[in-house]
């Protein structure tokens, strides 16, 4: 992608940022997202329970990592400071890492009805192939250990 | 100390209006901004610094095999790394290989590393359910119905003042430094949801509020498990078991110390008090014990609300 911006969210604070590595020179921004703090969505709130914001020091640990990455910081609507970012510093696009949290994939949807948005994967723990059977922890680490260990052996 | 001064890496590019301070004489200087800031955000900043550098000095300090001695001990060896995970100052593989790296034999880091496939398996659930993951799993193993729990927190547990040392202890280390050990999480939790009946879902927002680690992965699945909506049984403990992880450091100095501590009981009454009389619950407890094990027994199986998961023993 020419010209992007980079929009780092909270799930990739660290020099592995695949945006970061992909486009180490370019423009990045994080935005502490109003909603979340104040507990209106279901990264930080039960959906049926009351509205309660997080607390300062979430935030403070937040800002932390945030000061060792080159990042500028604002606040508010993630999609509308993103693009307000984006149209700053005349981008043609948006970088950013997948996350998790459903809300990401949310906030990437709402971007890319104004400009395109690249989605970077993160190095995995364990790449399993097809999917997986999560029903219980033990099917599962049946499954990855066996992978995982494969990993050290060919460092070792 | 040059750490005390928390200057933002420079930007390549020009700030913004209105864009947020990169720049503080002291972390008092960061709290004050972020109290103007954010005025609604209750507390003040942890004492745990975040940061790669943070970061990496803990990872530095890795010792596998002693993790899997001591880290069911409040004061125990573990690694304190799950709020860098959390928001991917560290990613799950940079862990995997600083382990791998100080790695002698497989055996003793196998622990280790199993806690790290719990957190990747919390997030692949979380993956798959999405916001479904704020609701029951499964049915409650408690013989109780969903509607026999308070669906708010009372005063005196968000305030820590429930009287109990251990729990008022763990509520004001919730409350300032944002992390909790392991075991600590279960044992309030298992207070919250079993001894005062209150609904899984009022205590893991509260935890989410806290916890510098907090995500719905980990921490809802977690206290899932703890009520039975994602487990066999029930997970609760007593006093022996408390007192014993714990060093007694709690029970010491607790006011309920010679009478009145509502763990101080067997397992077996304990589970008459707590929980209904339910068929499946003999059933499963028959089957364990069959099995050699009882309900209180370490089991492979059983989750981690966080990077350290502590057996169950009496």
């Amino acid at each position: 992608m020419q010209r992007p911006i980079l929009w780092l969210h909270g799930e990739a604070l660290g020099p592995a940022n695949p945006a970061l590595l992909a486009y180490p020179d370019r423009p990045a921004v994080f935005v502490f997202d109003s909603a979340l703090l104040a507990g209106l969505s279901p990264t930080t709130g039960d959906p049926e329970g009351p509205n309660e914001p997080v607390s300062l020091q979430r935030i403070g640990f937040l800002y932390e990592c945030l000061l060792e990455l080159p990042v500028s910081l604002r606040k508010g609507d993630v999609a509308e400071e993103v693009l307000a970012f984006a149209r700053a510093h005349g981008a043609e696009g948006i970088v950013t890492s997948a996350g998790t949290d459903p809300r990401v994939a949310a906030i990437c949807q709402t971007l890319e009805q104004q400009l395109p948005v690249e989605v970077l994967a993160v190095e995995p723990f364990v790449q399993l192939e097809g999917p997986a059977d999560l029903g219980r922890f033990s099917r599962y680490w049946r499954r990855a250990e066996r992978e995982v260990w494969a990993s050290w052996g060919q460092e070792g | 100390m040059a750490s005390d001064s928390l200057a933002g890496v420079p930007l390549a590019w020009p700030e913004q209006p209105g864009e947020l301070p990169r720049r503080f004489d002291s972390r008092q200087a960061l709290e004050a901004e972020l109290q103007q800031l954010f005025p609604e955000a209750p507390g003040a900043l942890s004492p745990i610094r975040g940061g790669r550098r943070q970061a990496e000095t803990l990872l530095n300090r890795l010792q596998p095999e002693r993790y899997a001695k001591g880290r069911n001990f409040l004061d125990g060896p573990v690694t304190r790394l799950s709020p860098y995970i959390r928001h991917g100052v560290l990613t799950l593989a940079e862990v995997r290989d600083a382990v791998f790296a100080r790695t002698r034999s497989r055996q003793g880091s196998e622990k280790l590393i199993n806690e790290l496939g719990w957190r990747d398996y919390w997030q692949r659930l979380w993956q798959q359910l999405g916001d479904g993951i704020w609701r029951d799993q499964e049915e409650l193993k408690t013989g109780h119905s969903a509607a026999a729990y308070a669906s708010t927190l009372p005063a005196d547990i968000d305030e820590g003042r429930t009287g109990l040392a251990c729990m008022d202890g763990f509520i004001a280390e919730l409350h300032t430094s944002g992390w909790l050990h392991n075991h600590a999480r279960m044992w309030l939790a298992a207070y919250l949801v079993h001894w005062r009946r209150i609904r899984w879902q009022a205590g893991a927002q509260w935890f989410l509020r806290h916890l510098l680690d907090g995500d719905p992965a980990s921490n809802n699945l977690s206290w899932q498990w703890v009520a039975s909506s994602f487990s066999h049984k029930p997970y609760f403990f007593n006093r022996g078991n408390l007192e014993r992880y714990s060093n007694g450091s709690f029970c010491r100095s607790c006011a309920l110390r010679e009478q009145g501590c509502p763990f101080d009981a067997s397992y077996e009454q304990l589970e008459a008090e707590l929980f209904a009389p339910l068929p499946a619950i003999r059933a499963v407890d028959h089957r364990n014990r069959e099995g050699g094990r009882d309900r209180n027994s370490t089991r492979q199986g059983a989750p981690s609300a966080a990077l350290s998961r502590p057996a169950r023993r009496r």
